[in-house]
């Protein structure tokens, strides 16, 4: 143990002064977003998202690549999943409040087209609804649990997994801050 | 690495899990170091529990009061989903708030029983690393060297493992000072001493650390400033003697 005063201000001005070059040395570089440009794809949080292009229920084609620029919530859910059903209505809510500065995306793991799109019509969703027959994308996302739910920022990096239901306000919570984050607020 | 559990027909995620055994495990460790220390160990324990449940509720409320908007149309919303909306900040300071006013109306020492929460709250954020590297969202830097994880073509510094070391260590120290200790309250700041120290060195290698303005990490000089913090109060302490 240390004994005597002189000893306690040697610890004290070397704990600063190491303390201190450290913090410089770790310094985040002005440059530090080009690192993503090493990263491969991959659906885990810091890694860009995965590309894929799936059919919707009215035919269209959607593509992740295609929503570059801003937010996009990437919902997995199934019809048979009560929890999807819940949090249903509040991503159709904030596809309305959002609309046009983030993409509410719903991506249907493994039904029929026919059940995604009288189920989208019961619920009223006008945000699209893709449809994963194979569920090529479910496996290429790593979705162990629905519902899973990405939050992928304007850059198209992915930034939350959320795997259980989530209520409005974190919804709310996490557009906005990726809003806030993208200068669109 | 793990971030869902299958267990038979169910999926459960393993943050989850990890955090709520490890709370009743730190819980259990402040009790135990209650008792070595010669305090009264089931003041100090509720004291603990306390401040838990306060934290976990005021997380909760300080959430849905930033979204009041959000939840006024459903209430209902406040109590389920329990899994996901907090504010780690609100649940903190409503945590202390309800501890100290606890171990002030039981007249506990204020110093010894921050001695002896010390475990529990190192162990506590060992949780939370371990939470991080099976289940959450932080990640190491690139790195070559030859103990870093691969993890989808890239080589990453194991940053929580360290973290985990790092809280080890600090329980040791602790450990080892118990019977030497000199003071109430030495063993709190040496431990908080420790831990910054190591923090403050290993946050360089986390890749998705908070940054602040001019690229600083926003932990490592939270951990700056505990680390002068308790030395400066432990040579005045150790002036004192």
């Amino acid at each position: 143990m240390l004994r005597t005063r002189f000893e306690w201000v040697i610890l004290i001005i070397v704990a600063t002064l190491l303390g201190s070059a450290w913090i410089m040395m770790s310094q985040e570089p002005a440059t530090a977003g080009s690192s993503l440009l090493t990263l491969a794809e991959a659906p885990i949080v810091g890694h860009p998202a995965p590309n894929f292009t799936l059919p919707g229920t009215v035919g269209q084609e959607v593509s992740l690549h295609d929503l570059a620029g801003q937010p996009v919530v990437l919902n997995f859910w199934a019809t048979w999943c009560a929890p999807c059903r819940v949090e249903m209505p509040a991503f159709q809510q904030a596809s309305v409040q959002y609309n046009g500065r983030a993409a509410i995306i719903g991506i249907n793991q493994g039904e029929a087209a026919k059940n995604v799109t009288d189920f989208g019509a019961e619920y009223r969703i006008t945000y699209p609804l893709l449809l994963d027959t194979d569920q090529q994308i479910s496996r290429l996302y790593e979705v162990r649990g629905l519902p899973t739910t990405l939050f992928i920022d304007a850059d198209g990096v992915v930034r939350e997994v959320v795997i259980g239901a989530i209520t409005p306000a974190v919804l709310q919570d996490r557009i906005e801050r990726l809003l806030a984050e993208a200068g669109n607020p | 690495m793990l971030p869902t559990l299958p267990l038979g027909p169910f999926i459960f995620p393993t943050a989850g899990l990890v955090i709520i055994f490890g709370a009743w495990f730190c819980l259990w460790v402040i009790e135990k170091a209650a008792l070595r220390l010669q305090l009264d160990a089931q003041a100090t324990y509720t004291l603990a529990v306390v401040g838990l449940f306060a934290g976990f509720l005021g997380a909760r409320l300080a959430f849905v009061a930033l979204h009041w908007p959000a939840y006024q149309q459903n209430l209902i919303g406040i109590l389920w989903p329990l899994t996901s909306g907090y504010a780690p900040l609100g649940g903190l300071a409503t945590g202390i708030v309800a501890a100290f006013f606890y171990g002030r109306a039981r007249q506990l020492p204020f110093a010894a029983t921050l001695d002896a929460l010390t475990p529990g709250l190192i162990l506590g954020l060992m949780v939370i690393s371990l939470a991080d590297f099976l289940g959450g969202p932080g990640y190491g830097t690139l790195t070559a060297v030859p103990w870093g994880l691969s993890q989808y073509g890239v080589r990453r510094h194991p940053v929580q493992l360290y973290e985990l070391l790092a809280g080890a260590l600090t329980l040791l120290v602790w450990w080892r000072l118990v019977r030497g200790r000199r003071y109430d309250g030495q063993l709190f700041l040496t431990a908080v001493a420790v831990y910054s120290a190591t923090r403050l060195f290993l946050d360089a290698f986390r890749d998705n650390t908070w940054i602040i303005t001019n690229g600083y990490h926003g932990w490592q000089l939270v951990a700056f400033a505990a680390l002068l913090l308790s030395l400066l109060l432990l040579a005045r302490h150790d002036g004192n003697q």
